[in-house]
């Protein structure tokens, strides 16, 4: 309440809040400007990617459906859920032992679940390439060395989301249920796992989009055939680029975009990134 | 292991811990270890060999060359930071602050940029910065220039594409921070007669402070080691760290000098996220 009494005597003497404004609009001007100005430059009739575009064609976008831009996306596509799918798996245990037990040993714990998130990828993905070439397990660079590190460093973000999801739960509904006679898998199954679903599935949402946008770890362990689509367009941007490119990266860009939307509206994804909001 | 259960079974948060612990030890802490240990090892004809050595980081300490890649990679850090705080402050303080009915959509439209890949937003600073892009278009219609000009590759067009990438982490860090200051504070100081202003300089300001630290620190340590923007807005001229370890790595097979880097830009980061931790900064979930 109070903050809107200041808010609206802020607002009452307008002078710095306009000044404010038209700063901010800056900011978002600054900020989408370049991913507004590559989705215009796709639907380009020319080859050169001019912007405002001359001419209005989707020529682009199907150049941008071939196999040569498909297949890589529908391989990124892959990686991405079954990340989402591990690294949520792996998640929940440990976000139960984290936040429901007290042991020796458990900051040791933290710090191991929470390094991925505080050593640069780029690191952890040369790293892997090293392990992977030392132990003779050359021929699985690709594919399962990608979900091996995507799953490394997408499981901080779940165990966070199940964590958050764990500490606002009231611990008496288990003790509750628990007193009713409920066994303890019942427990989980009935009580626990409904009431945190919102958490897991933000976990795993933030899983994928993690995975779907890497670079960093992705170029260390990609190999022919076995592209993740960032990696595609990255090494094709070093030859030079056409319309094409910007057509596919408004595609990667669209579909992480739908899958938050769908998970917004069924389930909620807002107190995840921005939890502590109105706790202050 | 059981402990003090007399029916030596293992404790529940064992069974629990095992299988995620184990992942996270053998794909997270043995990479890094044998990277650790192959920057103390001599790499010959592009095979590492058993042969200790600290040549490795007085090579890459001493050469003018790797030199300079530290210090640009410190320099994009900084200026990327710097940039990051001075936009992103107004636009936390705003999202903070406006009653608009559009208050949602405008936070989820500054976060919205995380959902693209690092290489798609630089993709579009590539058609505005490149010599036949966006702004030279601009400025040759405009008359301001005569013939295109090289914007990129360059140290500032670097700065630039990470600014505009990490931006969203400023702007959580920041309104994490001012969403913890209580509005009373500001009534009063106001209620006793300060300006707007002045509150804001001698209340606001100072107690986000650790908000600003904290968000400049991330972007910091994160810009210093990006690799894709670096890769596709700079060139040979102007190295980086990243673009450094995946040349010695992808290119030159020298893992010696590789994962001295590495590790080099690891105590960097620790050392970084430590001091942030110490501000009580946290990192943005997403």
């Amino acid at each position: 309440m109070r903050s809107t009494i200041l808010s609206a005597r802020w607002r009452a003497n307008s002078g710095p809040w306009a000044l404010l404004c038209s700063v901010v609009a800056f900011v978002y001007l600054f900020s989408l400007g370049p991913i507004l100005i590559t989705a215009a430059v796709s639907f380009n009739e020319t080859h050169r990617s001019s912007f405002p575009p001359h001419g209005f064609s989707f020529r682009w976008w199907e150049r941008a459906l071939a196999p040569e831009w498909i297949n890589p996306l529908l391989f990124s596509l892959k990686l991405g859920s079954l990340t989402a799918l591990f690294s949520t798996l792996l998640a929940l245990p440990l976000a139960f032992a984290l936040f429901r037990y007290r042991f020796r040993g458990r900051d040791a714990l933290v710090a191991l679940t929470l390094g991925p998130l505080m050593l640069p990828t780029l690191v952890t993905g040369v790293g892997l390439l090293q392990l992977f070439q030392y132990v003779g397990w050359r021929e699985y660079i690709g594919f399962t060395a990608l979900l091996v590190g995507h799953v490394v460093i997408c499981m901080p973000f779940a165990v966070r989301t199940v964590g958050v999801s764990l500490h606002t739960l009231p611990p008496n509904v288990e003790l509750a249920a628990g007193s009713l006679g409920a066994t303890r898998w019942r427990t989980l199954r009935y009580i626990v796992f409904p009431l945190i679903k919102s958490g897991v599935v933000a976990g795993a949402v933030f899983a994928f989009i993690h995975s779907f946008t890497d670079v960093n770890l992705s170029i260390f362990l990609a190999r022919p055939g076995e592209i993740p689509i960032t990696v595609k367009i990255l090494g094709f941007l070093e030859f030079g680029f056409a319309p094409t490119l910007a057509a596919v990266s408004v595609i990667t860009l669209l579909l992480p975009l739908i899958l938050v939307a769908i998970v917004e509206r069924v389930s909620g994804l807002g107190d995840f990134i921005y939890g502590d909001r109105d706790r202050a | 292991m059981a402990g003090t259960s007399k029916r030596s079974r293992v404790p529940a948060h064992w069974l629990l811990i095992a299988v995620p612990a184990a992942v996270l030890l053998v794909f997270f802490v043995l990479p890094n270890a044998l990277l650790l240990s192959a920057s103390f090892l001599k790499s010959e004809a592009q095979q590492l060999t058993a042969v200790p050595t600290l040549e490795n980081y007085r090579f890459l300490l001493t050469r003018p060359l790797y030199l300079e890649v530290f210090l640009r990679t410190f320099v994009i850090g900084l200026a990327v930071g710097a940039i990051d705080v001075a936009l992103g402050y107004p636009l936390a303080y705003f999202l903070v602050r406006t009653r608009s009915r559009w208050k949602g959509l405008l936070i989820a439209l500054s976060l919205a940029p995380l959902l693209a890949s690092v290489v798609v937003r630089t993709y579009g600073w590539y058609i505005i910065l490149n010599r036949f892009g966006i702004a030279n278009d601009a400025l040759l219609g405009l008359g301001m220039i005569d013939q295109r000009i090289a914007f990129m590759p360059s140290t500032g067009a670097i700065v630039i594409g990470l600014a505009h990438a990490l931006l969203p982490y400023t702007v959580l860090t920041i309104m994490g921070s001012l969403n913890g200051i209580n509005p009373n504070l500001e009534s009063a100081a106001m209620s006793l007669g300060a300006t707007r202003t002045r509150t804001f300089f001698n209340v606001v300001l100072p107690l986000s402070l650790p908000g600003i630290a904290g968000g400049f620190i991330l972007v910091f340590s994160i810009a210093i080691s990006a690799y894709a923007t670096p890769a596709i807005l700079g060139g040979p001229a102007t190295q980086v760290a990243a673009t450094a370890i995946y040349g010695f790595i992808m290119q030159l097979l020298d893992w010696s000098l590789g994962a001295a880097l590495a590790v080099v830009l690891i105590v960097c980061s620790l050392t970084l996220l430590y001091a942030a931790s110490r501000l009580g900064a946290r990192r943005a979930v997403l």
